[in-house]
């Protein structure tokens, strides 16, 4: 693995700013972000475009990923300037991570400050009733990410008192210190065609936040 | 907990999320508090709190489904919520508005209701594809792009229409001018130059209220269920002898410039 050219004090850090709400635009000062693959937009000043195989995170990292499923291709943007992400006019939210890790699809992940370590985490039940694979991304350290989402995500706080349930198609990430659970509303009616429409469920408690976005992706639970 | 530090998006609790309104544009919440809600199937994205759904034909339920839901053919498709907290109701990031009927009546398209409150009464509509909400009560309805209010004398595009409240004749309107014109003939029986499209509208007179969306992207249809097979019943498809064949339904291809069985009509 290469060391960061940039010595431990990271005194510039990539600012991030949602022009509008579909289009990220972050100002950089000669430091460095990692972004999906292809969605700069447009850029200003001086920038370097590097692909970064297997997600940037060495070799290891790139097995995991191919073998987890969740590769994304990623790119490290480094200059002086701005330079603006989209992706498909999807909706983008500013995610600012104090030291807690955030779990994200790698599909939904747009831009990260590269300061932030990306991993894999096995997800379980959650993953597979999403249709998503049985892996997600793990972003975690100080500083911005970027995640996307079928129109504007609602984050919701999970606190002691206040555990939610979540329907797995609207899930897009959380963050913080939160457990997650399964839930399965299947009974005799959801094989007579009576069911709840809800059959699979994803209990979250602890201390943390959650973003759901107001669409739902087509799963296997959504017709139950 | 302010560790998710301010410039990131607003963050909601059970506290701050509100009571029967939009959360934004796109997501509605409902509190529950031991009452009951119908909503369509899948349209819910999130819940504090401690929330039941059950399809309507979940024996318990009997009762309410008799009293506010007289549209049985579809009944599975909707399902009841009850319990206490609060739920978040979206649906595919179309934008999303919820409703007070006042003892009124209103006429929706079916793919557009997401949910209402068991004190309105669901009822299919005698127009094939719409349901019709009678009595007193909240629904919340999903439109691709903002919803207009018109009020009547009007005639709209069939595909921007979404509803109508307490208007008693809703009737189709063809342009007969620009069809039976020279040029307008000329078009429609060659193809030659297209049509404009919108030929066709539909009308509304009386005093009530249309719904219109900004778009004439349809949203998909939600099944309203069949019809009695009955002589007189629109889409019944019974014995009376022109049912069936006409409209755009009979799956007969349209071609440009076609403007179907009127040209018969009219001799074109």
């Amino acid at each position: 693995m290469r060391a960061p050219l940039c010595p431990a004090t990271v005194a510039s850090v990539a600012t991030f700013r949602l022009q509008g709400s579909k289009v990220l635009a972050v100002d950089m000062t000669g430091d460095a972000v990692k972004a999906k693959n292809g969605s700069m937009v447009a850029y200003d000043g001086q920038m370097a475009f590097k692909k970064l195989s297997g997600g940037g995170e060495g070799i290891r990292g790139m097995v995991t990923r191919r073998i987890t499923g969740e590769q994304m291709t990623v790119m490290e943007v480094k200059g002086h300037g701005t330079c603006w992400f989209a992706d498909r006019a999807s909706e983008i939210n500013l995610v600012n991570l104090q030291g807690d890790k955030l779990y994200v699809e790698s599909s939904n992940l747009l831009c990260t400050d590269a300061g932030l370590r990306t991993g894999t985490s096995f997800t379980g039940l959650r993953g597979a009733s999403q249709g998503n694979g049985l892996f997600t991304t793990t972003v975690e350290g100080h500083g911005q990410a970027a995640i996307m989402s079928d129109g504007p995500a609602v984050v919701l706080r999970v606190t002691s008192q206040y555990p939610l349930t979540v329907d797995p198609g609207a899930y897009i990430a959380h963050q913080g210190n939160v457990r997650q659970s399964f839930q399965s509303g299947v009974t005799f009616r959801t094989f007579m065609g009576e069911g709840g429409g809800e059959a699979f469920q994803i209990r979250f408690e602890g201390d943390g936040l959650v973003y759901v976005q107001p669409s739902e992706r087509n799963t296997i639970a959504g017709d139950v | 907990m302010s560790a998710y530090g301010a410039p990131g998006p607003v963050i909601h609790d059970p506290m701050t999320l509100p009571s029967d309104d939009n959360v934004n544009a796109y997501t509605f919440c409902v509190e529950l508090k031991g009452s009951q809600w119908f909503l369509q199937k899948g349209k819910m994205i999130a819940y504090y709190g401690s929330i039941d759904f059950n399809g309507i034909g979940h024996g318990r339920l009997d009762r309410l489904v008799r009293t506010s839901f007289h549209s049985p053919l579809h009944a599975s498709d909707w399902v009841v919520a009850e319990g206490q907290g609060k739920m978040l109701l979206a649906d595919r990031a179309f934008d999303v508005n919820s409703y007070d009927l006042e003892d009124g009546n209103l006429t929706i398209r079916s793919g557009n209701l997401l949910a209402f409150q068991p004190s309105l009464s669901l009822k299919q509509s005698i127009v094939p594809g719409f349901l019709t909400l009678i009595g007193t009560g909240k629904f919340v309805a999903a439109s691709n792009g903002p919803v207009v209010f018109m009020e009547p004398p009007i005639r709209v595009d069939p595909q921007a229409l979404v509803g109508w409240a307490d208007c008693p004749s809703p009737c189709h309107h063809y342009d007969h001018e620009y069809m039976t014109g020279v040029m307008g003939g000329l078009r429609a029986m060659t193809g030659i130059g297209g049509t404009s499209g919108e030929e066709h509208q539909f009308e509304f007179v009386g005093a009530g209220t249309v719904l219109l969306q900004s778009t004439e992207t349809l949203m998909a249809d939600q099944a309203t269920g069949a019809v009695p097979h009955e002589a007189g019943v629109p889409g019944g498809h019974g014995v009376s002898g022109h049912q069936g064949q006409h409209g755009p339904q009979a799956g007969v291809p349209r071609f440009p410039g076609q403007l179907g069985d009127l040209q018969r009509r009219f001799g074109l």
